[in-house]
């Protein structure tokens, strides 16, 4: 059990390290998503399920999916389609390919019916996390929007585009 | 929740309600004067429910939140100084081509986190209620966003507070691990038997929170964002950052730390007690050679974090009113102090430069006055408020025996009064050449005048009669 959680989060920690110190933003997501994906790995470990898969479907998924769209958005152009076959050398996605096995090999060592997990107590299901999240928890979760709007307005502000000239706003 | 609960909410309720009317204003129709309007508007009706949940208090707000007197007495001053933020930055942008509106939206969002900061009682709510502020604080700082000084101090800002952000969530998960609750009163329980056996990941978390606190409060050595980013930012905005924020974080730290006896802790309050003296050391010395006023004044922050960190350390009787009444009378001078650096401001043009102020006295007497009489509060100068204010912390520090900070706290107390003497010197010096001054006309001028008229009569009125005050924070314990 321990071992399992020591090899997910040596896969985290490297997997992290890697993304901090590629040069290409691609690269660097590849990298990322794995990092991700360990994180998740040991949330279940730990005993939250369901934490593990928000942690997939939201950040592996989701917002992964935006940075990648970004990514190639920003890259359009005539070469994009060379310089994409590039990204994609193998010496590219070996390191990421590795990684995620890994994590893939122990997690179908664990749902192969390995032993139950004997370090954790309990197991946090959605209803628990749910009635925690709007029990005791409720203005957290309020608050959380406001948070989300200051992000919003600020993100708004700072990356409209200049393109109404200095008369802008003029009410 | 129950109806109580309601009630005792109201001011952070009707604060988030000002939050959504703005936006609404705003996408409805951009107009700045009536957008800082429906600001004070809420701002004021946040105040005016302080009253009614006052009646409920002291009360629990499910596990996190907590409303007392302590924390009622800190959000008005939070509010307050939104309001007169918010004054200031009408006179700062009002010639500004961009959108100004989301000025205020930015600000009442950042003194919704604020207000959450001095009123949590759990460790979910106070990260929650740091990002709220931070965030906000992000865009509110890098506001002028074709000014290439404001963006990199935005970014300095971002990258340091998000850093920061990452030690206080590792020390909070420490914590956690040793207690098993995020609740504040865990660490007070953790600390309070004395002896070696002390757990070591309760420790690490400690060291670890207080990275994260001292960041956020500019305490030598985590006070490198400070200049950088109180020159970059938007006058207005540096306002803001110097007193409402820091007021927030100080809230928060006695909460933390009121509950422990420093006897069985000798550890945190060695900690503390360096980066105490450190602070008091560090901020004074780095402020004597500065060229921009705005450094100066960042400097002379970190020396009066410190200053309050002793009265926090202090732990006897008179250290919770001692630090209320000098956060008060610390957040009148530096709103007024940077209020005539704004009222020289545009959002294109940032007066900054020591220079720029040289001879003030002969064109705008008023406004030299005004910022001689802030300048003297900071140094602690009889009658202003900052002469009770330090004098209380004193008497605080002798209550707990902190001889060494206290002399400490004395000294650099002295270097202090070298450099806001010499801003002083240059305001009443004859200028050099005659420059204009870019003078806001009409409801501006207006707006950034009664901010400092205000400021500048309560600073007085507390410096020559602090009983009415005193009086009020007399029993007041978190």
């Amino acid at each position: 059990m321990n071992a399992l959680f020591y090899i997910a989060a040596a896969v985290a920690v490297l997997a992290t390290l890697m993304v901090v110190t590629r040069a290409h933003a691609v690269h660097a997501l590849l990298y990322l998503i794995v990092s991700l994906l360990a994180v998740a790995l040991i949330f279940y470990l730990l005993g939250a399920p369901f934490a593990a898969a928000l942690e997939v479907i939201v950040y592996a998924g989701a917002i992964m999916v935006l940075f990648v769209f970004v990514v190639m958005m920003l890259n359009l152009g005539a070469h994009s389609v060379q310089a994409q076959r590039q990204w994609l050398r193998p010496a590219m996605w070996i390191g990421p390919s590795i990684l995620a096995a890994v994590l893939l090999a122990e997690l179908i060592y664990v749902l192969a019916g390995s032993p139950a997990p004997a370090a954790v107590p309990v197991t946090v299901g959605p209803r628990a996390v749910g009635l925690a999240l709007f029990g005791p928890y409720v203005l957290a979760v309020e608050l959380a929007s406001i948070m989300l709007l200051a992000g919003l307005v600020g993100a708004y502000h700072l990356a409209r585009p200049e393109t109404c000239g200095p008369t802008e706003g003029a009410a | 929740m129950h109806n109580a609960d309601f009630m005792a909410l109201l001011p952070l309720m009707v604060l988030s309600a000002a939050c959504a009317a703005v936006m609404l204003l705003i996408a409805a129709r951009r107009h700045h004067g009536l957008t800082l309007v429906l600001t004070l508007a809420g701002l004021a009706a946040t105040l005016a429910v302080m009253p009614e949940a006052g009646r409920w208090m002291p009360i629990r707000i499910t596990a996190l939140l907590t409303l007392d007197t302590f924390a009622l007495f800190f959000i008005a001053l939070i509010v307050l100084a939104t309001m007169a933020t918010a004054l200031l930055g009408y006179a700062y942008f009002d010639a500004w081509g961009g959108h100004r509106e989301e000025f205020y939206l930015l600000l009442l969002i950042a003194a919704l986190g604020a207000c959450v900061l001095s009123m949590s009682r759990h460790f979910a709510a106070f990260f929650i209620g740091l990002e709220i502020l931070s965030i906000a604080l992000y865009a509110l700082i890098a506001y002028p966003r074709r000014r290439a000084a404001s963006v990199e101090a935005g970014i300095k800002y971002l990258v340091l507070a998000a850093g920061s952000a990452g030690f206080l969530l590792f020390g909070m998960a420490l914590l956690y691990a040793d207690r098993g609750t995020l609740d504040f009163s865990a660490l007070a329980a953790g600390l309070s038997t004395p002896g070696q056996d002390r757990p070591l990941l309760l420790l690490a978390g400690l060291a670890l929170l207080m990275v994260g606190v001292g960041f956020k409060l500019a305490l030598v050595p985590f006070h490198m964002w400070t200049a950088d980013v109180y020159q970059g930012a938007p006058a207005p905005v540096t306002a803001f950052v110097a007193t409402a924020s820091k007021s927030a974080m100080v809230a928060l730290l006695v909460r933390l730390l009121a509950p422990l006896d420093f006897n069985t802790a000798p550890e945190l309050f060695d900690i503390l007690a360096a980066l105490a003296a450190a602070s008091m050391v560090g901020g004074n010395l780095l402020a004597l050679r500065q060229q921009s006023v705005k450094r100066i004044l960042a400097y002379s922050s970190i020396a009066h974090l410190g200053y309050v960190l002793v009265a926090i350390l202090a732990a006897g009787p008179a250290f919770v009113p001692a630090v209320m009444f000098y956060m008060a009378a610390y957040t009148l001078a530096q709103l007024g102090s940077f209020g005539v650096i704004a009222m020289h401001s545009t959002a294109e043009t940032e007066a900054d430069s020591l220079e720029r102020f040289r001879g003030l006295f002969h064109q705008r007497p008023w406004m030299a006055a005004v910022l001689t009489a802030m300048l003297l509060s900071l140094a602690g100068i009889p009658l202003t408020a900052g002469f009770i204010g330090k004098f209380y912390v004193i008497l605080a520090g002798t209550q707990g025996r902190l001889w060494w900070l206290i002399i400490t706290l004395v000294l650099t107390s002295g270097i202090g009064l070298f450099y806001y003497l010499r801003i002083i010197v240059t305001l009443f010096s004859p200028a050099q050449a005659p420059r204009t001054t870019p003078t806001a006309a009409g409801p501006a001028a207006f707006s950034g005048a009664a901010v400092l008229t205000v400021t500048t009569i309560l600073l007085v009125w507390l410096g020559a009669l602090p009983e009415s005050l005193v009086r009020l924070l007399q029993h007041v314990t978190p």
